[in-house]
Order: structure tokens, then sequence, then C-alpha cells
């Protein structure tokens, strides 16, 4: 294996703990919601006798989990690649990642003591109806999200502010005279990780607010200061914040490979014109394209329908034609050796790429009438969920430890994570076939004749979880040397084997 | 639309995107210098443009002529000449009618007395033809025009609570037109 030089050496240590404690709590997270998905699966497949209850139990926890799990490995990463050019807090990141597992621990106290199974999309007023649990569940399901917006507005905060000093300005670190002239600027320019940096804690922010602006009148009602909370206004708030957070992992995600896959490749990954437009652009189209899950909800105006559908196409554009192709294109011709780190990178861009495309089907409004609500949405997404956003988060995270533990990976290892590759694969597969066959998504019980898609499924499951048990372990051994490598002010000079 | 075109569509892009994609990762082992590729890089990434919008603005452009909205759909069918009322409780589906002739405009006016419902029309088959969103506070219209006779399913396609699975209900849809 090759470690990469440099890297990390600027970092400072105690940032660098604690970018490697968020990245472990979201693997941690992963792997058990991991377990859970797997459940669900059996169940549907008439392979595990679930009661409906549980079912939608761990459907909702398995849902919010996932996506605050691979959401806190990228912001983790994000800190570490951030902090090489970058003064960080550690404090403050200690701070926004407690809030941020709060956040997380009332959801899991909501849905596994207090019976809460509305969603993860808290449908409102699907919380407030229910019939078996409580308004004090679902309260403390609202509790556990506002906190976890809270962390993430911490952090986001922190960064946009941090990488704004460093480079003189928010003008200066979105690289705007790039970008908006074409002309170089006076000072030095941020490099794509940081300027990615910026443009996700801006939409950060802005995500967690539109979490509050949802949540906030939820508690009034919850109080009786207001009689009614209008279920258009709930649906759209509610879909800007979990989609933009949802989106953000892949945002982020993909920060991690402008800041990584240059070391695989011996080629540096420049911020060019294209990079700085692209990255602007997509603060806006990130916010622009929610409304593709509203094509349904015929009383929303036609305008923010149109905008869905376009939108959708639009924040295509950007991620393929700047960070897709550049990806590859450092990649092609350049010798680069397959270490854990450069093959799960591959695969993200595999991932990302084929979810997107059958998110993009999806997001045509005619084509939505017939795939909305079935199989193919939990398809798009955990595709480029899984082998999008959460394999570039394992990418970093290796990436980290095999620095600063100045550990080779091994051939099992490598293996390994083809292996998650082509368990992944199969798994996503599945969902598109039955979304394809129509088959409803959130069905806690399938007919006979749907069985054979999670059945089929299953065994791909079961080589993902070989996969992660030794990528697991692999990481836990090298975690000590890692942890200690931080000392005396990041990861040193690791020198290529 | 079927559905089964949609995968088939996805599966051909996601071939030519798995080919490039495998092409590039073995020509990776390759030593080819930088400078010689970022001319190229350049042209692909204007080739894409060009090819994406394009696709992109005949899409957003087609898909005007099917949308699910009720101009749209009375543009193309006429004016519905059948109304059913439709109601979503947790956890079931009351219909005014539940016999409805084939080859007839019928617009179903759905809400929801509770929490969010989604009403999916199930050909006998058991494939997705429509849906629409059903809502508190709301009534949305859907307008629809069954082919063919037979026994159709509506089935809740918005998560609404632990009996959502169990919220069908079977509709008969009959050769004879309704005067």
């Amino acid at each position: 294996m090759t470690t990469p030089s440099r890297t990390l050496a600027a970092s400072d240590g105690g940032v660098l703990r604690a970018a490697i404690a968020y990245m472990l709590a979201g693997f941690g997270g992963f792997l058990l919601m991991g377990l859970l998905g797997l459940l669900m699966r059996l169940d549907q497949g008439g392979l595990l006798a679930m009661p409906p209850q549980w079912f939608y139990r761990i459907m909702t926890l398995h849902g919010s989990g996932m996506v605050a799990s691979v959401l806190l490995a990228a912001l983790g990463g994000l800190a570490a690649a951030v902090s090489e050019t970058t003064r960080l807090s550690a404090r403050t990141l200690w701070i926004a990642l407690l809030i941020y597992l709060l956040g997380t621990g009332f959801v899991d106290l909501a849905t596994l003591v207090g019976g809460f199974a509305g969603g993860w999309t808290v449908l409102h007023p699907l919380p407030f109806d229910a019939r078996t649990w409580t308004l004090a569940a679902a309260l403390q399901m609202y509790v556990g999200y506002l906190l976890v917006a809270t962390g993430l507005a911490v952090f986001c905060t922190h960064i946009l502010v941090a990488t704004a000093r460093t480079y003189g300005g928010l003008a200066k670190v979105l690289a705007w005279r790039l970008a908006f002239t074409g002309r170089q600027p006076d000072g030095a320019l941020p490099r794509p990780v940081e300027l990615i940096a910026a443009v996700v804690a801006i939409d950060g922010i802005i995500c967690a607010l539109a979490g509050a602006i949802y949540l906030l009148p939820l508690f009034a009602l919850a109080a009786g200061l207001v009689g009614n909370v209008d279920a258009l206004f709930a649906k759209n708030f509610v879909l800007l914040f979990g989609h933009t957070i949802a989106n953000l992992s892949i945002y982020v995600s993909a920060g991690l490979v402008y800041a990584a896959l240059p070391l695989y490749t011996n080629r540096e990954w420049k911020t060019t014109w294209p990079v700085a437009f692209a990255w602007n652009l997509v603060i806006v189209l990130m916010l622009a394209n929610y409304s593709h899950h509203l094509y349904a909800d015929f009383a929303q105006p036609l305008a923010l329908q149109l905008l869905g559908e376009i939108g959708s196409y639009a924040v295509g554009l950007p991620s393929f034609i700047v960070t897709i192709i550049g990806a590859l294109t450092l990649m092609y011709g350049s010798r680069m050796r397959w270490t854990v780190t450069t093959i799960f990178m591959a695969l993200g861009l595999w991932g990302w790429v084929f979810g997107g495309l059958g998110a993009l089907l999806d997001a045509t409004i005619p084509i939505n009438q017939v795939m909305h609500n079935t199989m193919w949405v939990p398809a798009h997404f955990h595709t480029y969920f899984l082998l999008g956003a959460a394999a570039f988060c394992w990418a970093y995270l290796y990436h980290v430890v095999a620095t600063l533990s100045r550990t080779p990976d091994s051939g099992i290892s490598r293996a390994a994570a083809w292996l998650y590759g082509i368990g992944g694969a199969g798994f996503v597969l599945m969902f598109f076939i039955a979304g394809a066959n129509s088959v409803p998504r959130r069905y806690a019980v399938h007919p006979p004749q749907w069985q054979i898609y999670p059945r089929i499924a299953v065994p791909f499951v079961l080589l993902l979880t070989v996969s992660l048990a030794w990528l697991t372990w692999d990481v836990l051994r090298h975690i000590r040397p890692a942890w200690i490598g931080t000392r005396g002010g990041g990861g040193g000079s690791a020198s290529a084997e | 639309m079927n559905p089964h075109l949609v995968l088939a569509a996805l599966l051909a892009l996601g071939t030519i995107w798995t080919a490039a994609w495998a092409t590039i990762l073995v020509r990776s082992k390759r030593a080819i210098p930088l400078d010689s590729l970022e001319r190229s890089e350049s042209r692909v990434r204007v080739g894409l443009l060009i090819a994406f919008g394009a696709v992109g603005i005949a899409l957003f452009v087609l898909s005007f002529r099917w949308l699910p909205y009720r101009d749209t759909r009375v543009a193309e069918f006429g004016a519905p000449k059948i109304d059913v009322k439709v109601v979503g409780v947790q956890w079931g589906w009351s219909l005014s009618r539940d016999r409805l002739p084939a080859g007839v405009p019928i617009e179903f006016a759905v809400n929801s007395v509770d929490v969010n419902h989604d009403f999916g029309i199930y050909d006998p088959e058991g494939t997705l033809l429509g849906q629409v969103q059903v809502m508190p506070g709301y009534t949305n219209r859907l307008i629809y025009v069954f082919r063919r006779p037979g026994t159709y399913t509506i089935r809740c396609l918005e998560y609404c609570g632990l009996g959502h699975h169990t919220m069908i209900i079977p509709l008969t849809v009959t050769a004879a037109t309704t005067k």
C-alpha cells in the first residue's frame, strides 16, 4: 500500500482527534443502522416474522440514523481535510459533535423506548395523529432533530468562519472573482476542498434553519399556542430540511475525494474556473430540487413542481461534468495503485452516477407518476448513499487511519473493499427491479409475489456484512496507532512505502 | 408510462456509464502525462454539457405533454364525465363509487380526514398506473381513463402509520360506459 506523503502533516492533533471521533461515530452508526436494514429486508422477504409495529419503528430509526451517521462521518473527514490549511477549534468541533450525538440519542429514545414509528420524514400531522405512540415520543423525535440541526449549524458556522478568515473573506474562499469573471484573484486561491467546505457550510446552515422553521410551529402546536399547522407548508419545509441534509452527505463526501485523490494519483486537483463556478452553482441548486418529492401533491403550485424538475436536472450537471469527469481524469493514466481508499473512491464515483441516473428518471414528472413511492425511491437513494457518499467516507476514513498509523492496508482489506461494491450493487439492483415492478416502499408486509426481490437481495447484504465485518476489525486494530499519530501536531510526514 | 421501460432506460444508461468507468479504471494503470489529457478533458466537458443540456431541456419540454395535473389531463382526455369522491382515513378508503366504466375520463377528488395518504391505482396485473397525494386540508383532483375492464386495486403509497400496508381496496372497472 502507498501511504500518501505529507498529508495531514500541518493539521492540529486535537482537531484530528475530534475528526476521527466524528468518522468513527459515523461509521459505527452506519454499521448498526445497516444491521437494522438487513432485518427489514429479511422481514420483507418473509424470512423473519417481525410485528409491523417493530418494522416501522426500525424503519424510522434506520432512515434517520443512517442519514445522520453518514453525514457525521463526512463532516469529520471534511474537518480533517480542511485542517491542513485552516485553523479549526477542536473544542468547537467537540461541542458540535456532542450536540449532534445528543440529538441522535433522542431519536433512539423516541423510537426504541417511546415506540415512535412516524418514519424518518416525520410527515406532519402523522407524528401528532398516532394510535400507538404518545405525543411525548413524537416530541422526543422532534427534539432529536432540532439538536442534530443545531449541531450541524454549529459545525457549519465554524467551518465557514474559519475558512473565510484563512482566505480573507467569504468571497475569496468561494473564489468568486475566478468563478464569475474568470480572472485569478490577487491572493491565494483556496484548494477545492476549502471552497467545497464553504459551499456545504452555507447550505448546512440554511438546511438547519429550514429544520427550525419546520419544527418550531410544531412545538407551538404541541404547547397549544397555535391551532393548526398546514400540511403542505410542513411538507415543504421538512423536505427542504431532510432532502438537503441527505444531499449534504454526498456533497461533503465529494469534497473528501478532492482532498485525497490527488495524493494517490500524484496529480494536483486545481481550483480552476469550472471547479469554482460549478461549486458556487451547487449552493443554489442543492436547495432548488427538494420539491421533486411533492409532484404528487397536486396542491403544490405548478411553478414549484417545474422548478423541482429543472432543478433536479441542473444539479446533476456540475456534479457530473466537473467532479466526476475531474476525478476520472485524475485517475486516467496516473499509474494509481489500488488501495482501500482508491477502491472506495472508484466505487463511490460509480454509485453516485448510477444512483443519480435513477434519481433523474424519477425527477421527470410523468415518470414519477408511476415510480414515486415504489422501491425505485430507496433504490436510487441507497445507490448514491451506500455506494456514493458512504463509500467516499470510508475511503477517507481509511486514508486518515493509514496515514496517521503509517500502516499499509492488506490484500484482504482491498478484497473486502471490492466485496463492498459487489454486495452493494446486487443489493440496490433488487430495489430497482422491485420498483420497476411497482412494489411499494415502506410496507412492513410483502405478499408472496413481492418476496422474491428481498430474498435475492439478502445474500448480497450478507456479502456487505462480511466486507464490513473485516473492515471494522481492520480499522479498529489501527485506530490506536492512528490516535497516537495525531500527537505532536498531526500526521507528520508519512512516507510512501 | 411503463415502469419496465424506465428500468430498461436505466440499465441502458447504466451499462454505458459502467463500461466507461471500468475502461478508465483499467487505464489508470498506464502512464499518461496529465498535460496531454487536459485538452481532451475540456472537450469532453463541453460535449457532455451540450448533450446533457439538450437532453434535459427536451425531457423538460416533453414532460409538459404528460403532466398529471388537471389542465393537462382535461386537454388530453376532455372534461371528466364522472366524479368520484375519495376519503382516506387510517387505514381504509371510502369511495363514492366502486364500479366505474372503462374509456371515460373520471375525476377522483381525494382528501384525508387525518394524516397524509397517497391514492395509488394498480392495474389487475399489479402495475402502478398513477397516484395522487391525499392531504388533510386539501382536495387534490386526479383525472384518469381506465383503458380496459378488470379488478383494479387502490393502495396507500404514503406511509401513514402502522396499518399503512393494509390500506387497500378493490375497484371494479366495467366495459360498459355510464350515461
